[in-house]
């Protein structure tokens, strides 16, 4: 098999491939990647030198692995995961990602598609109106910075406290949307100033909202989509992928300048400067952790004003509360985050960068109300073609630090894919595919073309074979709105 | 504007990367500022009612190119604009120090007059260079968008 690597990469599974500590100096332990044959040949060069710089970093335990939606990324491959020691290894940005708490959402309806197809146009334009997008998109709520400290330290809770949601919907949303141990005296003000105005906006580049349709064929574990209120039948869904927009993104920048400093002085080398890294238990480790909690917190905000804004903008057109038309809460997953958490070799911090954590059923870290089935897992595919709702398993428990995929992953690079095509060719075709798309640039919308991404049903079924999740259904996309 | 810098197809594949070039530092500057102004919106469409002045100072020159580069997507986000342009001025000081004085133009974004592009978010260290060769200035700068 022709791989992108001249690294040793041995077989263990029909799903898992192994790369020995001898084929990097330094490398402490072995790189894991799970992938179908055809996904692990596709892989790009930088996958298999990043994962192995990744088996490289102090405190490192088990192995450095990658999902198969992996890709090249700055430091850690997109899809990587990496479970380091809290008191002997390090916390690194290059491991969480610009987009601190990127993440997924998805809310439920008691709508069918016969209900919304002859409003399609009319709900798209108001969720377009409601949700701002693209370059420089400012909320429409207004905080002074004491306000902005609040919800850095209380997330999705402070947005309920203010009426952007139901109680209930803390109950689905990963941590409850609140991460413990935020301190706003760790974000720089230029964070504050960056971020300030921005809760409730999707941002550009692959995120967006997308109305998506269950149908009953597309539903693989009826027992657990159903506990979940994911009944088919041409339900109506609604799907959120954003972040913690320009506020993540100046916390991680501040902290790589942080972390180059430290290193010299803790005497760390890196192999990729994007790995810059410092002892989780040193003071420069806690005061990212901190930061890096506080512009969590805030995306789990941002995910949460938007849902606010999708009920209204379903209520608005429907003419009936959210409520009455049954929009809970699914899930909230965030896919770019190091937490702390506890496995064998005792706690440790897990940095997911593109991966998503996968909780079995009976975990203890779930609500209540997901202990029976397991964690949802919300993976986005690309605009064109769909995306999929998994659940977390013991297997992905014992094998991956509890992670799996996020998404589909890119084949195509945006300048590539923005030749390829453009946007308003691709946003007609869509339309004649019974997609309808609301873009702020059209440029932008062309660097998101389906041909630009993995299968994602590839990813997924790799991710099935492997264990590390279980598929429970396919949602189709009807509705997008990309910045 | 006219300046030299190219997207590059095969560096970045989630993201947006550029080469820029000049004969001097400071070309070198103008060509890389043209780049993310580029990749924000298209200058053409965007008016100059809002301006900003910054100065910054780096004994290394490419981190002087890195603050600067940053500086511009902290004010995208900051003050909510697109930028038309930018006239900066580069010179030695005194102990091997750079100083750069940049003058930022722009205007608020408005997606119904202006050609809106990437939402770029941050400037990274990956693959990022700074070097003369054949006594020309290169840089390759990746961006997070």
């Amino acid at each position: 098999m022709k791989l992108n690597t001249e690294m040793q990469v041995n077989q263990i599974s029909d799903e898992l491939w192994e790369i020995p500590t001898s084929e990097k100096e330094g490398m402490l332990v072995p790189a894991r990647i799970y992938a179908t044959p055809a996904i692990l040949q596709s892989m790009d060069v930088g996958v298999f030198e990043q994962v192995t710089n990744v088996a490289c970093l102090p405190g490192i335990r088990r192995y450095a692995l990658c999902m198969p939606d992996g890709h090249w990324g700055y430091g850690f491959p997109i899809g990587g995961v990496a479970a380091l020691d809290v008191r002997s290894g390090v916390i690194s940005p290059g491991g969480v990602g610009y987009d601190i708490n990127c993440g997924m959402r998805l809310i439920r309806t008691d709508l069918i598609r016969e209900d919304v197809q002859p409003h399609l146009d009319r709900l798209m334009t108001e969720l377009f109106h409601r949700v701002p997008a693209g370059v420089g998109a400012s909320g429409f709520i207004r905080l002074d910075r004491l306000s902005f400290e609040d919800v850095m330290v209380h997330g999705a809770r402070w947005c309920i406290e203010w009426g952007f949601g139901w109680h209930r919907d803390l109950d689905a949303i990963e941590e409850g949307g609140c991460i413990t141990g935020a301190d706003p005296s760790k974000v720089s003000d230029q964070a504050v100033s960056r971020g300030i105005n921005q809760l409730g906006t999707l941002g550009s580049g692959n995120h967006y909202l997308e109305v998506q349709v269950v149908s009953s064929d597309r539903i693989r574990d009826k027992e657990t989509a159903t506990a979940w209120g994911i009944t088919g039948q041409d339900q109506i869904v609604v799907m959120v992928h954003c972040g913690s927009r320009g506020f993540g993104h100046q916390v991680a920048s501040d902290y790589l300048k942080v972390f180059e400093r430290a290193m010299r002085r803790y005497g760390i080398s890196v192999k990729d400067q994007q790995l810059a890294c410092a002892p989780f238990a040193s003071v420069e480790g806690q005061d990212y952790f901190s930061a890096m909690n506080c512009a969590a917190n805030t995306a789990f905000a941002n995910r949460q004003v938007i849902t606010h804004q999708i009920r209204k903008a379903f209520a608005t057109v429907f003419g009936r509360p959210a409520e009455e038309m049954g929009m809970e809460l699914v899930y909230d997953v965030a896919h770019n985050i190091a937490k702390v958490e506890r496995y064998s070799e005792g706690e440790l911090v897990v940095h997911r960068k593109g991966s998503t954590r996968a909780l079995g059923p009976g975990s203890p870290d779930l609500s209540p109300r997901y202990r029976m089935t397991g964690q949802p897992v919300i993976c986005g595919g690309s605009m064109e073609t769909g995306s999929y709702l998994l659940v977390g398993t013991e297997g992905a428990v014992r094998d991956t630090f509890a992670s799996t995929m996020h998404g589909s992953g890119r084949t195509m690079s945006r300048a590539q894919a923005k030749k390829a095509a453009r946007g308003e060719q691709i946003q007609k075709q869509m339309k004649q595919r019974g997609i309808l798309v609301k873009a702020v640039s059209m440029s932008g919308l062309a660097e998101e073309a389906g041909f630009a991404y993995k299968n994602i049903s590839e990813v997924v079924e790799a991710v099935d074979r492997a264990g590390i999740t279980k598929t429970v259904a396919e949602l189709r996309p009807i509705g997008n709105i990309k910045g | 504007m006219s300046h030299a810098f190219h997207y590059l197809d095969d560096v970045a594949i989630a993201d947006l990367a550029f080469d820029a070039s000049g004969d001097s530092l400071q070309e070198l500057f103008q060509s890389a500022t043209c780049a993310v102004i580029e990749a924000l919106a298209d200058p053409t469409t965007v008016g100059s009612t809002w301006r900003q002045t910054i100065e910054r100072t780096a004994e290394d020159p490419a981190e002087l190119l890195f603050d600067w580069l940053s500086d511009l997507v902290y004010w995208k986000d900051a003050a909510g604009v697109v930028f038309n342009r930018s006239d900066l001025t580069l010179t030695r000081q005194d102990r091997g120090y750079w100083k750069l004085t940049g003058l930022l133009y722009g205007e608020p974004v408005n997606g119904s007059v202006q050609t809106l592009r990437a939402d770029v978010k941050g400037i990274t260290k990956h693959l990022y260079e700074v070097k003369q060769e054949d006594m020309r200035w290169h840089a390759r700068v990746v961006v997070d968008g």
